[in-house]
């Protein structure tokens, strides 16, 4: 079974850095988060991340444990997380104030 | 609790070298510096294009640059040349700065009194020949690893930088921090996008205030140049090679900082006024060999540079230890890069295990263990800060 590293125990999103996974492939965490697998919905190129659980539309997606960005539409387990699916909290004060201080999804 | 062999100072700081330092005031001293250095054992020259014709502040910077980095508990004694009175840059004023903060052995070289190019070269060649004799008799000694002062660094990161490498030197620096030591954390450049996370580690509302401005002014001048840094962050490439946002960007280049508080906001090249232990960021842009240049200046030790890619950068007098998480870089750059932390992303080793590999390398390092660089006499990486134009 492939496999996508995952940095914190608190993230939502692995990465795959031992090579790229096709879609339909069951995937595995391994790293600081273990015991969670899901299949990938589309393909998932080296070095990009696969959502390992539900993100809802303006939920945190959380690596290194704190949240690189919010969700645009509802990701699902399985999907391949990057930037048509997420958008930086940088310089967008309305959404920060509304996200900053809230978690993934807990 | 873990000690490392250094030799300690007249001021209590400790060195992981002895360096007998050649360190030229103005670039029109260089070539001779290097040639004294070439010549004497165990001394390294320092040479940089400037030192004259700068604006003020510029010169100020340089000079503090010349004068912290000779203050460094790395160097034992130095050799100041010039060729000129610069005002407000001269060798006796770097050597007054060295002396006053450190109480080391300076001599000072200036071409025009010594009667030209020849003449200063035999003067600085018997003053260095002393301090090499002087310097041999120095023994190192076991002291407690809270007289380390421990730097961190990336470049040429890829993708396995923001979750190998610069872990696991967290993790070391976490481990060094425990001890009662410090770490120093440059490049605010990056810190960019991870501003709330650092703010969130600073044991003070001013240090947070400061983290924040620090940014806010490097990002101020590089608009005024008319790019705009954080608009194309992440690259095209990044965004290639997997990273979504600038926060993640900046995440994966701050996690080599580990977790402890943050103890310290310094500016560029400024020494730490307190033993703290905890972690002390610096002003500072990301070009590699100025920061860590800035990081030695402030007497860090010893420094981590992590390099995805690999890298042939070593500072001529804080030795740079060099890590990638990527093992097709460490194929291709092993003369130069020390660890290969690339088994944490095979699963082969925790990140716990690989931070304790790089903590013990920096032991052996801060003990005498000589970096791949240091064996092979690359000294390439010294570079200073400019503020102002040359007029």
């Amino acid at each position: 079974m492939k496999r996508v590293f995952v940095i914190e125990r608190e993230d939502n999103v692995g990465t795959a850095v031992l090579e790229p996974i096709e879609a339909g492939e069951t995937v595995e965490a391994y790293g600081r988060l273990t015991g969670i697998s899901v299949v990938a919905n589309q393909p998932i190129p080296y070095g990009h991340k696969i959502a390992l659980r539900d993100i809802p539309r303006g939920a945190a997606v959380i690596k290194y444990g704190l949240s690189i960005g919010t969700a645009t539409v509802d990701i699902r387990a399985g999907d391949h997380v990057h930037i048509h699916n997420v958008e930086s909290n940088r310089g967008r004060g309305d959404l920060a104030a509304q996200q900053t201080s809230q978690g993934a999804e807990s | 609790m873990t000690e490392f062999w250094g030799y300690v100072r007249a001021d209590g700081s400790v060195g992981a070298r002895n360096h007998l330092l050649i360190l030229s005031g103005t670039v029109y001293a260089n070539d001779i510096c290097e040639r004294v250095a070439d010549h004497i054992a165990g001394a390294v020259a320092i040479t940089h294009p400037l030192g004259r014709c700068q604006v003020r502040p510029d010169l100020r910077m340089t000079r503090r640059f010349l004068a912290n980095t000779g203050m460094n508990p790395n160097v034992g004694a130095v050799v100041v040349i010039d060729h000129f009175r610069e005002e407000g840059m001269t060798a006796e004023d770097l050597a007054h700065d060295i002396q006053t903060a450190t109480g080391k052995p300076v001599a000072t070289v200036n071409i025009r009194a010594a009667g030209g190019l020849i003449a200063a070269t035999q003067q600085a060649l018997y003053y260095a020949a002393d301090f090499a004799r002087m310097l041999s008799d120095q023994r190192r000694e076991p002291v407690p690893l809270s007289k380390l002062l421990f730097g961190v660094e990336c470049g040429t990161s890829d993708t396995t930088s923001g979750l190998a490498s610069n872990p696991a030197t967290g993790i070391c620096s976490d481990l060094i921090i425990a001890e009662g030591g410090r770490t120093i954390m440059a490049e605010c450049t990056e810190w960019m996008g991870c501003e709330e996370w650092l703010t969130g580690r600073a044991v003070s509302p001013e240090i947070a205030a400061r983290i924040v401005a620090g940014v806010k002014d490097m990002e101020n001048r590089a608009l005024a140049s008319g790019e705009d840094i954080r608009g194309s962050q992440p690259t095209g490439d990044n965004i290639v090679g997997g990273l979504t946002t600038i926060e993640e960007k900046s995440m994966g280049a701050c996690k080599k900082s580990g977790s402890a508080p943050i103890v310290g906001y310094l500016e560029i090249a400024e020494r730490p006024a307190t033993a703290t232990p905890g972690l002390y960021v610096m002003y500072g842009p990301g070009h590699g060999a100025e920061s860590i240049s800035s990081m030695a200046a402030a007497g860090c030790q010893v420094l981590v540079f992590n390099a995805g890619g690999g890298h042939t950068s070593s500072h001529p007098i804080m030795p740079t230890i060099k890590i990638t998480g990527n093992a097709t870089s460490y194929a291709l750059m092993k003369d130069t890069v020390e660890l290969d932390v690339s088994g944490v992303l095979r699963d082969e080793i925790t990140l716990e295990q690989a931070g304790r590999m790089v903590f013990d390398e920096v032991v052996a390092v801060a003990s005498g263990r000589l970096t791949k660089s240091e064996a092979l006499k690359a000294h390439n990486s010294f570079a200073i800060h400019r503020v102002g134009v040359s007029i």
